[in-house]
């Protein structure tokens, strides 16, 4: 810990105990919950194995997840935990490529890689009076354009005095992993990655329901030197730096404004030369190399709420060189504007909700002469006709276009509609749902010129009979599915039917059956059927017990025929899966 | 006679060969090269070759690069401070330099609008371009070999997700059986067809999307058919319980019809989309609860 560091500690410290200071202490207090989670896959397939591989495994076969999640209370002092982890130290990531965690098979993680790993959490946040210490694992986000979404492995804290609102965090987002050459027990090697280190700081203003207004920043660096074997390119070291103003404003009116403007500097690859061309160093916190690139975002909005209607409009802007580690796949290089609605009508029997809005990109033309433009409108419709019949209706529409000689176009129309008429007896309530969607979606290309039409339509006929003397709730359902494209013709038949048995207050069964043919013309049809049972058990008062057992047996038919595997198979193909997931939990 | 003159005119032209120095200039570009200018460093966007054959009189190893940047029609976009760039001393024989050395970056004057894209961008709006590299003395006032290269530039845009929306909430009956993702296509349309990969991932009890994305095993990971934005998922999986198969997070993974990710201006560079997350809703436990309750109150 340097010198400037140790005195943010101490003034930290200072602050926390003085804001705090007198408080009356009272007895340790404990609430929240714990539970340990497990699931096992097994895939049986007929033929077991042949090339090709018709269906893949789609889960780990064992996993087990434990979860500790106190919130331990003592006075002033409130700490909240969050411990969400693998329990098996070894498991590795599956990869992904998000975030290059995978490790070799057979090789464990390190002591820090399973801290830092991004499918655990370890997060503590002690609270005293108005200021709160982040500790492990934290999703701390300031804004949209700043950060963020990522878990960080770090430390920081969280200041209050008066209308002030000082945050501070340090982590790190990606831990370091080297890279792993493919070779032959694993194909696809190891991409690696650098280890990626992130600070963030928010200094504002706020009068709770009332307004906001501060600054925001967050840089994160790549350190090169954190791999023995560094990832080969295109992953690269980077910089990254946003500076950030953000206000939100409430009247009493009920108006709501929003603004925030943020300007990022983003250095893709830290090993390009030094250079303050094409752009300026950013000091203290940014040395330009000839890759760092700086940019603009806008985010501005407006709303208006009323006892039982409400409007808004916003307008995002994302230039297309505004990056920021906080939201890593943040969709730049756009511009937008929506329009959104909701009120009653008709007696308040009628509630609709509706928006509009465009959206434009390549806004740089860095990829192509034309920007490209996308049409996004919905608007849903719900009437309480009667007591016994409401009905629900909904359209929505998208476009998009990319003009030019190696342009695209698309439309999706899709129509819904699901009445629902419900009646009684004395002893029991029935429900009628039914649903029918229609859509529509077209795509054209103007090289070579060509449109695909593709008509979907689904229909869902759903009886739900409620017993009033009766602990069994059962429901059954049919659904018809059709698509229709140039190549392809698929129809979907499925029969479902579920049941929920509370034999006592404490003991609740579940199970459900389901039946389908799937059939893609010409060929015969695929037959599967899927089998769910389970319970719902409080074994004690804050003791809990979920298993839930689920079969699923499928049979292509001539889709995939026998002889076309290698070896050849006599008969119809298919597989045998099963999914068992348990779960006990804990409440304190 | 003529042979004799032949002859001579062939004697003092090695004469003349020996006394000064042989250089010749070859500019090996990648006539698609990366997008990014600063990646012009690596080898897969070509390099420069300058061939030196020291001559018996004039003999100056010492060399400067003049970079001229021209647009499609010839016009000049672009070009090099000769006062400002590098000297190279060059080794008998042949030289190697990657296209950035040729590019010169760093010392590129560019006009308003092209530096100010740059600068925003690290790219150049796409379009065909020439890069003109001439090779000078140290002083700079004599040039001593000159190549054009042509090249065009393309960068892509990922593809948009648009069904199931961000935070959509599907109906488990229907959801169980089958899900129609949508998305926009990549732009431009790549002239190899693209093919896109269409992955969804459970959000286990107490994750954050972002947590299963980057940790969990896709339950779908399949390519959609070649060139379509449009793909049907038959899950398969029971959804009636609202602890399992309860939440997801969907992205599109662009590539090329190597399978390899498009090279785009994803931060990851991974070609992937940003993300959409869907829930699943139970409906008929949902109507069945409400209906049983409206009848007790009315009872």
């Amino acid at each position: 810990m340097n010198n400037p560091t140790k005195i943010l500690f101490v003034l930290i410290l200072f602050l926390a105990l003085k804001s705090n200071a007198g408080e009356k202490r009272d007895s340790l207090t404990l609430k929240g919950d714990m539970g340990i989670f497990y699931e096992g896959y097994g895939l049986n397939k007929t033929p077991g194995s042949s090339l090709p591989d018709f269906y893949k495994a789609r889960k780990p076969w064992n996993l087990l997840r434990y979860s500790l999640n106190p919130v331990f209370s003592y006075g002033k002092w409130e700490i909240p935990v969050n411990f969400n982890f693998n329990l098996n130290f070894g498991q590795n990531n599956f990869n992904s490529g998000f975030s290059n965690f995978a490790l070799p098979p057979g090789m464990k993680q390190s002591f820090w890689q399973f801290l830092t790993n991004p499918v655990n959490n370890f997060g503590i946040r002690p609270k005293i009076g108005n200021t709160e210490f982040l500790l492990g694992t934290q999703y701390v986000k300031y804004s949209d354009l700043s950060t963020g979404d990522l878990g960080i492995f770090g430390y920081g804290v969280n200041l209050a005095p008066g209308k002030f609102r000082i945050k501070l965090f340090k982590g790190v987002s990606q831990g370091p992993i080297n890279y792993v050459a493919p070779s032959i027990p694993n194909p696809n090697g190891v991409p690696g990655a650098f280890q990626r280190n992130q600070w963030m700081a928010q200094l504002g203003l706020e009068k709770e329901g009332k307004y906001f207004a501060g600054f925001n920043i967050v840089k994160s660096v790549d350190k090169t030197g954190s791999v023995t074997l560094p990832p080969l390119f295109p992953i690269e070291p980077q910089e990254n730096m946003v500076v950030s103003f953000l206000a939100n404003v409430k009247t009493e009116k009920g108006w709501n404004y929003h603004i925030e403007l943020g300007q990022s500097f983003f250095t893709r690859n830290l090993n390009a030369p030094v250079s303050i061309t094409p752009v300026e160093d950013f000091k203290p916190f940014i040395n330009s190399h000839i890759s760092t690139s700086k940019d603009n975002a806008v985010m501005l909005g407006i709303a208006k709420k009323g006892s039982d209607w409400e409007i808004g409009t916003r307008f995002n802007y994302y230039g297309a060189g505004y990056y920021t580690a906080g939201f890593q796949f943040m969709t730049n290089d756009k511009m937008e504007y929506l329009l959104n609605t909701r009120f009653n009508a008709w007696k308040k029997k009628m509630n609709i909700v509706g928006s509009i809005g465009e959206r434009y990109g390549n806004l740089s033309r860095t990829a192509g002469p034309d920007l490209t433009k996308q049409l996004i409108a919905n608007v849903n419709v719900f009437t309480q006709f009667t007591d016994q019949f409401s009905m629900n209706a909904g359209f929505n529409n998208f476009g998009f276009n990319s003009p030019g000689l190696s342009g695209y176009k698309s439309v999706s129309n899709e129509l819904t509609v699901n009445p629902v008429y419900t009646w009684n007896s004395s002893n029991m309530s029935n429900l009628l749902s039914g649903t029918y969607t229609w859509s529509k979606y077209n795509e054209t290309t103007i090289i070579p010129p060509n449109t695909t039409k593709n008509n979907t339509q689904t229909a869902l006929l759903l009886y739900v009979p409620t017993f009033f003397n009766s602990k069994i709730s059962p429901d059954f359902s049919i659904m018809w599915f059709k698509n229709s494209a140039p190549s392809i013709s698929l129809t979907l038949l499925t029969a479902t039917s579920g049941m929920s048995w509370k034999m006592n207050s404490k003991f609740k069964l579940k199970g459900q059956l389901q039946y389908s043919l799937s059939t893609t013309s010409p060929f015969t049809a695929n037959k599967n059927l899927l089998a769910t049972s389970g319970f719902d058990w409080e074994i004690f008062k804050r003791l809990t017990w979920q298993l839930t057992a689920t079969a699923n047996v499928y049979h292509y038919g001539t889709e995939l025929p026998g002889n076309s595997l290698i070896p050849i198979y006599t008969g119809s193909p298919g597989y045998f899966e099963s999914i068992l997931r348990t779960g006990l939990q804990y409440k304190f | 006679m003529k042979k004799i003159k032949l002859l001579l005119i062939l004697g003092m032209f090695l004469i003349i060969q020996t006394i000064h120095a042989q250089i010749t200039l070859n500019l090996a570009l990648n006539p698609r090269p990366q997008p990014y200018l600063s990646d012009w460093m690596y080898p897969v966007n070509g390099q420069m070759i300058i061939s030196f054959i020291p001559g018996t009189v004039v003999n100056d190893p010492n060399v400067k690069l003049k970079t001229t940047l021209l647009d499609q029609g010839r016009n000049i976009i672009g070009i090099t401070n000769i006062n400002a760039a590098r000297v190279y001393t060059l080794r008998q024989g042949v030289n190697q330099f990657t296209m950035a050395d040729a590019l010169q970056l760093q010392n590129l004057m560019l006009p308003g609008n092209v530096q100010s894209l740059l600068q925003r961008t690290g790219r150049l709006a796409a379009g065909d371009y020439y890069l003109q590299v001439e090779l000078y003395n140290a002083g700079g006032d004599a040039v001593r070999a000159k190549q054009t290269a042509r090249f065009s530039v393309i960068s892509y845009q990922l593809p948009v997700l648009m069904q199931p929306a961000n935070e959509a909430k599907l109906d488990a009956h229907i959801a169980q059986n089958m899900i129609t993702f949508r998305w926009t296509s990549l732009v431009p349309t790549s002239s190899e067809q693209t093919f896109y990969r269409v992955q969804v991932y459970e959000m286990l009890p107490g994750q954050t999307p972002m947590q299963a994305l980057r940790g969990n095993q896709p339950i779908l990971d399949e390519p959609a058919t070649r060139g379509m934005t449009q793909f049907i998922w038959r899950p398969n999986l029971s959804m009636i319980d609202s602890t399992a198969n309860h939440k997801f997070i969907w992205t599109i993974q662009s590539m090329d019809a190597k399978g390899i990710p498009v090279p785009s201006m994803d931060m990851t560079t991974q070609g992937r989309s940003e993300p959409a997350v869907f829930t699943i809703v139970n409906q008929a436990e949902i109507l069945g609860e409400k209906s049983k309750n409206e009848v007790l109150k009315t009872h």
